[in-house]
């Protein structure tokens, strides 16, 4: 009969989907393979690492981490690369899973007049979540003055892997040799320069402003050439937040001021142009000068080749050839272990590897960072900037705390995205504008 | 055979089980997030291990509607709300008109609709890099082709433009569904109607107006609705085309973004307490916008 075929399968059914059911379940209640960890001895296990990826640094990590698994085979480092959009997402979902034994973070220490402005990871060192690695021996192996600056209430919660500057601009030899240029040391000798490679129709700079931030690089080199020591710069940071000063002061608008005529000597188009591209359009002559970080100096001598000869120089943004005779840096990719770590071991034996003097040199070699260890060959391009470079100089945006209650025109605080063409504002209405959001923080 | 029960199946213990398994589902992936969110808006929690979380009201909402935010937050608005009203009308009047196009016997045409529909199959990261190539203004095509006219743009760089750019590969992208939702409205209107209204005399404009859109009137309604609902949340291509940080393009849900996880050079990240409650404030805004539009077009059905 119909009914009984039907009660059958009916229970052959509801079976089914009682079993479908219940594989559904176990596989969204199924997550992957934890990590094993020795106490002690020899590392074994996987390392899970995640950094901010740069082309550079992630061929340095790499060239490392193949290193240290052939040194002690029973690791597998399991390494992600991060785009620095992102980086901050990822971070916070990994620490949350507990599955990150080494990342990359930047625990910045706030000044007391801006508590409350802490960032994610000087809020996670705050309250105990990277392993205290002061006491740690192989950070004996770094610059104090490096230390110095990278510390964190007295203490070093972060290995510095290399320093960068970005206040100055790389330039085509090539092309200042065929006009007879040399490199300028003051705002007008640059001013100079630039109008006669216009007058020889050459673009004088390349900015890739589609990213935004590669248009601020000149912004932080006006403030370097207007605040040339740190105290200067730190005490402007006080003095903003305490309100002694206002954005719209004659210095704080000359900055925006300054930025403007940047980009008037910037290629056309430009707020469009991806700071990807700057390498291939810098070697193919398109301009003569870049604003960028001696981070890039690998990308661009590869994109380059043997066409012609690149230099660097602090872009000079002052009167006096003394305001603008260093550049301005940071301290660059910082590796932290979580305590939250499954492999404590191996990260810090990891640590302990890549700040030996071998294999650091073969990861700057790759990345093309400033070295943060003394005694150390820098290479070519990095010795030929080293009279720029005598004194490790943090630049404005190492020392300024943006206040998360001001609007964001008040980030930088020279709000230098609303300069044409980037937006529609001159330099006083953007100083205006930015003054105003700065205020409204209070 | 006897019924058992009535609501939700009689007798059919099988779907019971699947349907409530199917609402367990929905409810831990969607009620229960959604319930949360709420929650956390009232709160400064950072989606961090280890940081303390303190419950701190409704200050996250007189953050978002103070002074010093309010700018940004008009302009996110502003921006949103041109974003979805200028792609949805454009997709829905486009698709209808491509639809019934595509509707007439015409040699190929499946190919022209595989075409009109790959769009929507590409992914936004293909999407958004396609187009960044294409409007790249060093070199790009779209560059050459302005220079053929003597003339150049920074495209998504021109804050003038960046925003009109962003809608047109948001209709680009999005004309492909509505296109098929239209075609499957469009193969259910009888043909006797269609002969009934040439018979009346009408024009082929004539009964595209008077035949066509009231009856397809709840094809309309879905496209409208998923229109204005999907635009109005959807930030994909307005960051993979021009970053969360700029300020031209920057949509209701790129704020929330940028708020809760940063972005580089968009400002300092707030609490995800903060981000959560931008969240709350979008919702209300969508629900409110949606029904509104539901009103309407139901209305406009029923007179049919």
């Amino acid at each position: 009969m119909a009914t009984t075929k039907l009660r059958a399968r009916t229970a052959v059914r509801s079976g089914i989907v009682l079993l479908a059911t219940a594989v559904v379940a176990a596989l969204t209640g199924c997550s992957s393979g934890g990590s094993s960890s020795a106490d002690s001895g020899a590392p074994t296990g996987t390392l899970q690492m995640i950094v901010s990826s740069a082309d550079g640094s992630d061929a340095g990590f790499r060239a490392v981490n193949a290193a240290f698994e052939k040194k002690y085979p029973g690791v597998k480092i399991q390494f992600d690369t991060i785009s620095n959009a992102n980086y901050p997402s990822v971070e916070a979902s990994r620490l949350t899973a507990g599955k990150v034994d080494l990342l990359t973070a930047q625990p910045l220490q706030v000044p007391s007049y801006a508590e409350g402005s802490e960032s994610n990871d000087a809020k996670l060192a705050a309250s105990g979540q990277f392993v205290d690695l002061t006491k740690e021996p192989f950070m004996k192996r770094f610059t104090a003055s490096v230390l110095t600056a990278q510390a964190f209430n007295g203490k070093d919660y972060t290995m510095p892997t290399g320093l960068s500057y970005y206040t100055g601009v790389y330039y085509n030899k090539a092309i200042f040799a065929k006009y007879g240029l040399s490199v300028p040391t003051t705002w007008s000798e640059f001013l100079k320069l630039s109008a006669t490679l216009k007058a020889d129709g050459i673009t004088p700079l390349g900015i890739g402003g589609k990213d935004g931030w590669p248009a601020g690089l000149p912004t932080l080199a006006a403030v370097e050439s207007a605040y040339p020591t740190l105290a200067e710069r730190q005490q402007l940071a006080e003095d903003l937040w305490k309100q002694k000063v206002k954005l719209t002061d004659s210095t704080m608008e000359g900055i925006l001021e300054k930025t403007s005529t940047i980009y008037s000597l910037a290629q056309q188009d430009f707020a469009g142009v991806p700071y990807a591209s700057i390498p291939g359009d810098f070697a193919a002559g398109d301009f003569a000068m870049t604003p960028d970080g001696t981070w890039d100096n690998a990308v661009i001598a590869s994109a380059v080749g043997s066409k012609f000869d690149i230099g660097y120089f602090p872009l000079p943004m002052s009167e006096k050839a003394s305001d603008n005779k260093f550049l301005g840096g940071k301290v660059e990719l910082r590796l932290a272990v979580p305590t939250s770590a499954k492999n404590k071991t191996a990260a810090l034996a990891y640590l302990d590897f890549f700040s030996q003097t071998k294999n650091y040199e073969l990861f700057l070699s790759h990345a093309g960072f400033a070295p943060s260890e003394p005694g150390i060959t820098a290479g070519a391009f990095l010795d030929a900037i080293s009279s720029y470079t005598s004194t490790f100089q943090p630049a404005w945006d190492m020392v300024w705390t943006p206040n998360n209650k001001a609007g964001t025109a008040a980030v930088v605080p020279f709000d230098y995205t609303a300069l044409t063409p980037l937006g529609t504002s001159t330099a006083s209405q953007a100083a205006q504008s930015a003054q105003a959001a700065w205020a409204a923080g209070f | 055979m006897t019924t058992t029960g009535s609501f939700p199946f009689a007798r059919k213990g099988t779907m019971r089980l699947t349907f409530g398994a199917g609402i367990a589902i929905l409810a831990v992936f969607g009620l229960v997030p959604a319930v949360a969110v709420l929650v956390i808006s009232f709160t400064d929690i950072t989606g961090l291990p280890g940081i303390p979380i303190d419950w701190i009201g409704l200050r996250n909402y007189l953050e978002f509607f103070s002074a010093a935010h309010l700018g940004d937050n008009l302009n996110a608005l502003r921006n949103t709300v041109v974003f979805a009203g200028v792609s949805t009308v454009v997709q829905v009047v486009g698709g209808l008109l491509i639809a019934v196009l595509l509707n007439q016997r015409l040699r190929g045409r499946t190919l022209y609709r595989a075409i009109v529909f790959m769009p929507t199959v590409l992914g936004v990261t293909v999407i958004g890099l396609i187009w960044s190539l294409i409007f790249n203004p060093s070199g790009g095509p779209g560059a050459s082709v302005l220079a053929l006219f003597g003339t150049h743009s920074a495209f998504f760089g021109d804050p003038n433009l960046a925003l009109g750019l962003v809608i047109f590969v948001q209709i680009w992208a999005g004309l492909g569904i509505s296109v098929v939702i239209f075609l499957a409205g469009l193969q259910a209107i009888p043909d006797e109607l269609y002969e009934a209204a040439a018979l009346d005399g009408a024009s082929g404009w004539q009964r595209l107006r008077l035949v066509t859109v009231p009856v397809l009137a709840p094809s309309i309604t879905t496209n409208v609705l998923l229109g204005i609902v999907n635009a109005m949340q959807s930030y994909q291509l307005a960051y993979v085309l021009t970053g969360s940080a700029n300020r031209a393009t920057q949509l209701l849900s790129t704020l929330i973004y940028v708020q809760g996880f940063g972005g580089t050079g968009g400002g300092v990240a707030e609490s995800q307490g903060y981000a959560a409650s931008i969240s709350i404030v979008q919702f209300v805004l969508v629900g409110v916008v949606s029904l509104i539009a539901l009103r309407i077009l139901r209305r406009r059905e029923a007179r049919l």
